[in-house]
Order: structure tokens, then sequence, then C-alpha cells
């Protein structure tokens, strides 16, 4: 069962990185223009050593950064600012993946961080209200080279 | 009864409750024994327990762990349409009041005005928790907490029905779980009492961007375009202003109080919330030592101070009443097995660790807490858990990130935990500080 949902998301992500217009992580550089629209930022790219920095930076002040590969293809988003980004945008494909993870489960409840950790996709988030922060990536399709300690 | 008299009063002359000082309801408690010293009425009863009954039924059925909880009383603007609401929770890590509809009884809900915005329609307001959002109205009410009030004060009703009963997907899009429900948000209510002295600041004060808060014009046709609001703590109100506040006396910061519950846990644990940071003669600060944190100006966002642990500087650690465990990652802490309790710490003894506390003013004070097994205490039926930890990441991180060790409510147990506001002086010092 699990198999399958790892191959669904897989097959997910390829697709994504097909169609790109609409989702940030997997797709390519026109998706970075979609986010930089739909948040209505400022974007400034800088490039690094494995990878390009694009940063979107909002009219108050939050900012989003995406990791893009040699190839254009976002393999990772960050967020830092006073609430959470569109997530739905800056997820695409796998936000449906994030919401579902973090659905509340039976038993003892506890306000924790949403987080998802996938062989395809991992999740860390964290900050409280006036103060959020959080980085997703796919860890397999990072660049040669590239650190997960790289991402800020 | 104090209280009560209190209400009563408000119906007459609001500001003679908490507005002249110390002892501010005196004349309005005249019947009592005229003896020095006064009764000081800056604080309330606070308690950590399994929650709302309702919670504790049905097939989801679960009580609340490490959750602090206080009773308010709203009443319809200047009148004595007055609700006490229980277990509330007390959150230093967000500021603004936020009710559950559903708790509010429908004669109050109907008296408590709607906030209307420049075009003359309801204000709607989404607001982003660390684990999902609520979104809702913005109505108004006379505010008592203990014993101080605030008149026509703004409070987001969460779930509240006609327009507000469609979330906007811009609200939806930060993620996470829609917690319009006691049983999903896990209490009546929620009272931020942070550093910050309104929930949103500049951010919703500009257009464009995601914020703390965000308020959005609610006509007929629904809820959908972001407007700005100010940022102000005494009428006239527009964003939700941190009660305290809004207070007119006792208005620069709390402090919590909470015993040490035995290391094996307790049902519940009682202690004191305070008004006001040495405005009484019950609110020192005493030896405590002063951390200056970051402000709502920091592009990191504001509460925020330095945390030094096992050789890490976590330069976005805070302290959080909200949080019901110490989130941070060391990877060298056995993580519980089993399946209920991924990502939380259970080390197969009590485990001490030395965590030094560092505010922006250089100041720096040790803060040693133990950590105990979760996996042991969340088999309990207790509700007040010590040294319950996890790691945010949920399971073993691949990444440093991030720079952040939060002291979620374990860290009050057995400590007195001032909390500054941001511009407002506090013995001595101007805040945003926290102090222990």
């Amino acid at each position: 069962m699990r198999q399958l949902r790892t191959q669904a998301l897989v097959g997910a992500a390829w697709l994504v990185f097909a169609a790109p217009a609409h989702a940030a992580l997997g797709g390519a550089y026109d998706s970075v223009l979609a986010d930089r629209a739909h948040l209505s930022a400022k974007l400034s790219s800088s490039p690094a050593a494995t990878h390009t920095v694009h940063a979107l930076t909002t009219a108050n002040g939050g900012v989003a950064r995406e990791y893009a590969r040699p190839d254009g293809g976002v393999f990772a988003v960050s967020w830092r600012g006073p609430a959470r980004p569109d997530l739905r945008q800056l997820l695409g494909g796998y936000f449906d993946t994030f919401q579902a993870d973090n659905a509340p489960r039976g038993g003892r409840r506890a306000r924790r961080p949403l987080a998802v950790n996938r062989a395809d996709i991992v999740v860390h988030t964290g900050g409280h209200p006036g103060a959020f922060w959080g980085v997703a990536y796919l860890p397999k399709m990072t660049p040669a080279g590239f650190s997960a300690r790289d991402l800020q | 009864m104090i209280r009560t008299l209190c209400a009563l009063g408000a119906l007459i002359l609001l500001s003679a409750c908490g507005g002249g000082g110390g002892g501010g309801s005196s004349s309005v408690a005249s019947s009592t024994p005229p003896s020095p010293p006064p009764t000081l009425t800056n604080t309330a009863a606070v308690t950590v327990d399994a929650g709302p009954a309702v919670l504790d039924t049905g097939p989801d059925a679960y009580i609340q762990d490490n959750t602090l909880f206080v009773s308010v009383t709203l009443c319809a603007p200047g009148t004595t349409n007055c609700q006490t609401i229980d277990h509330v929770q007390v959150d230093t890590g967000s500021v603004g009041l936020r009710i559950i509809q559903s708790v509010l009884s429908p004669s109050l809900l109907t008296a408590m005005p709607l906030q209307t915005d420049p075009s003359g329609n309801p204000v709607g307001e989404c607001f982003g928790f660390i684990d999902g959002y609520v979104f809702g109205s913005v109505r108004q009410a006379d505010f008592q907490i203990g014993g101080e009030t605030v008149a026509g004060m703004p409070l987001q009703v969460v779930g509240d029905t006609g327009v507000f009963s469609t979330v906007p997907s811009s609200c939806s899009s930060g993620g996470g779980m829609n917690m319009n429900t006691v049983p999903e948000f896990g209490a009546n209510g929620i009272i931020g009492i942070g550093t910050t002295t309104t929930d949103c600041g500049t951010f919703c004060q500009t257009a464009g961007g995601f914020s703390a808060a965000i308020y959005y014009d609610c006509p007929p046709s629904g809820c959908a375009s972001i407007i700005a609001r100010t940022a102000a703590a005494a009428a006239p109100f527009q964003q939700l202003p941190n009660p305290v506040a809004a207070m007119s006396v006792d208005n620069n910061g709390t402090i919590i109080s909470l015993p040490a519950p035995p290391a094996a846990g307790e049902a519940s644990l009682a202690g004191t919330l305070y008004f006001g940071i040495g405005t009484q003669t019950n609110n020192a600060l005493g030896a405590a030592t002063v951390l200056t944190v970051t402000t709502s100006a920091s592009a990191n966002g504001p509460g925020l101070f330095t945390a030094i642990y096992s050789g890490q500087t976590l330069n976005e650690s805070f302290l959080d009443s909200g949080s019901t465990t110490y989130f941070f990652v060391d990877n060298t802490i056995t993580a519980c097995s089993g399946a209920d309790f991924v990502g939380y710490y259970c080390p197969a003894s009590p485990l001490s660790l030395n965590p030094t506390l560092q505010g922006l003013n250089g100041a720096s004070v040790a803060g040693p807490i133990t950590l105990n097994n979760a996996q042991t205490l969340l088999s309990t039926n207790f509700s007040a858990l010590p040294g319950l930890g996890a790691n945010p990441n949920v399971v073993t991180g691949l990444m440093a990130y991030p720079n952040s060790f939060d002291f979620g409510l374990p860290f009050f147990f057995g400590r007195k935990i001032y909390t500054a506001l941001e511009g407002r002086s506090a013995g001595g010092t101007v805040g945003p500080y926290i102090a222990f």
C-alpha cells in the first residue's frame, strides 16, 4: 500500500515537471514567475555553487526562497515571515500530501509543527504566530553536491 | 464575587473596573471592610487540566495535555448580557482573544456587534497557528479577566456562521487543519498574551504578502478581499489587540506562575496569571533575569532570543505557553518507538538538559530542564506532563533547520515566567522581554 502511494507521488512529480505552470516545488523556472505573480512578490535570483536561489519578497516583508537546479527545476522551497505563505501555490502538487500527512489522528493531541517525512518529499516547519518558518524539499531531485544544510 | 460586582459596575461606569490603579475596583467593592491592604485584583486563576468536557466524548475522545487554561467574561458592550467562558487557552506565543462560536450563548453572540470596515461590511479574520488556522468574524465585547477589563474589545469569533461559514482559499492555503470547533481547537478559545500589542502589527497595514493575521472585507457575497487594518492597542481598535496591552492598568506584561508537577505527571495543576509587571505589590520583577527579545520589526518575527544548546547557537528560540512540549532537534536523544508517539523523545531514564537562554541585551541565564519519557507520560490519564519533548522534524532530520528551541509549557512548570510587552516599560526595562 505504501509502495503504491510512493509510486503515485513520483508520477505526480513527473507530471508537475512536464506542466509546471501552477507549481513551484517540482516545477521549472516559469513556475517561479507564476509564484511571483501569485504572491505579488519582488524576485531576486542569486547563483550558488550547485543551484540558484530565487528569493520572492512580499510587500510586507515575508520571504519565500525557491532553490533551482542548473536545469531550472525547483527542488526546494523555504519561507520565513509573519505567517505561512500560500503553500497550496508553493507546494503545488505536493500540497495534498502535506495536508494528508498532517490530518489529525485519534488520541492525544498536541499543537505540533506541520511536517512531512517521505522518501520523495520532506517538509519541516516551525515558529509561532508572527514568526513562522519552514522548508520543503525533494530529496530525490536535489542537484549533485547539494547539502540540505544549505537551505535557509 | 468581586468579579460579579465589577461586571455589574461595568453597566454604570466601565472604567471603574480595574481602572484606578491598585485595587481599581475598590469603589465598587466598598461593601467589603475598608481596612488596608486592599485586595489586589490583577490576577486570574489558571489551570492545566483535561480541557473542556466535550473533548472527552464521542469516538474521537481525548484529554488535553500541557495546556494552560483560564476563564474570561464577555459582555455585550455596555450591558449585563454577559457570559463567563472557561477553558480558554493561555498563549504567550500569539496575540488576541479568539472564542469558538459554539460556546457563546446565542443571545450574547447576536448582541456582540460585528466590526465593520470602510465599505460598511463586516470584517473577517484568518489567523494561523503552528498546526493550522482559524477563520471567523471580528466582533466587539466588554472583556473581563480577573479584575481587569477592556471595553469594546475586538475578538475573533472562530467558526462564526453566515458569510463567515466559508473559509477563503487564501486562508486555507496556508495549510494545516481548520480548527473551527472545540474538539478541533482543543479549547473553548485562546487568549494570546505574547509580546506584541496587536495580533498583526504593521504587516496588516501593508497590502500584500503573507500576514500573521489576514483581515477580510466580508460583503454578503463572501469574504474575499484582504484589507488593511490599523494596529491600535486602545480604542478605536481595528486589529485584535493583546488584551493585556488594552487594559487601562497593569498593561505592561504578565507573569505566569505554576507549581511543578511530580515527574510522573499530575491530573491537574493550579496556578496564577498576574497582570502587570512592577505595577502592584504582587507583581514585582524581583531577582528575575531580563532577556530582551526581538520586536515585531525584526525580519525573523517577534519574541525570539538565543538558546545555546548542545554546542548550537539557536537564535530563533522562544518561550511559548501554547506549545504543549519542548520542541527542539537533538538526534542523540532516543526517539519514541510507538506508532502513536512518533517524533516525541523517549529517554530511558530522566535526562537532564542544560540550555542557556540569552537575550538580545546580552544577559543570559541557565534554563535547566529534565526530559522524561514521552510515551510513558502520554500513556497516563494525566494532563500536566513535565519534561515532555518532541522533535519538530518528526524523525531524524537531515537538516540543521530550524535554529530554534521552543520552550513550551513544561518550561513554565515550577517557574514564574515574566512576559513584557513591546514598547512598554516594565520593572525598569522597556519590553519586549521575557524574564524568570
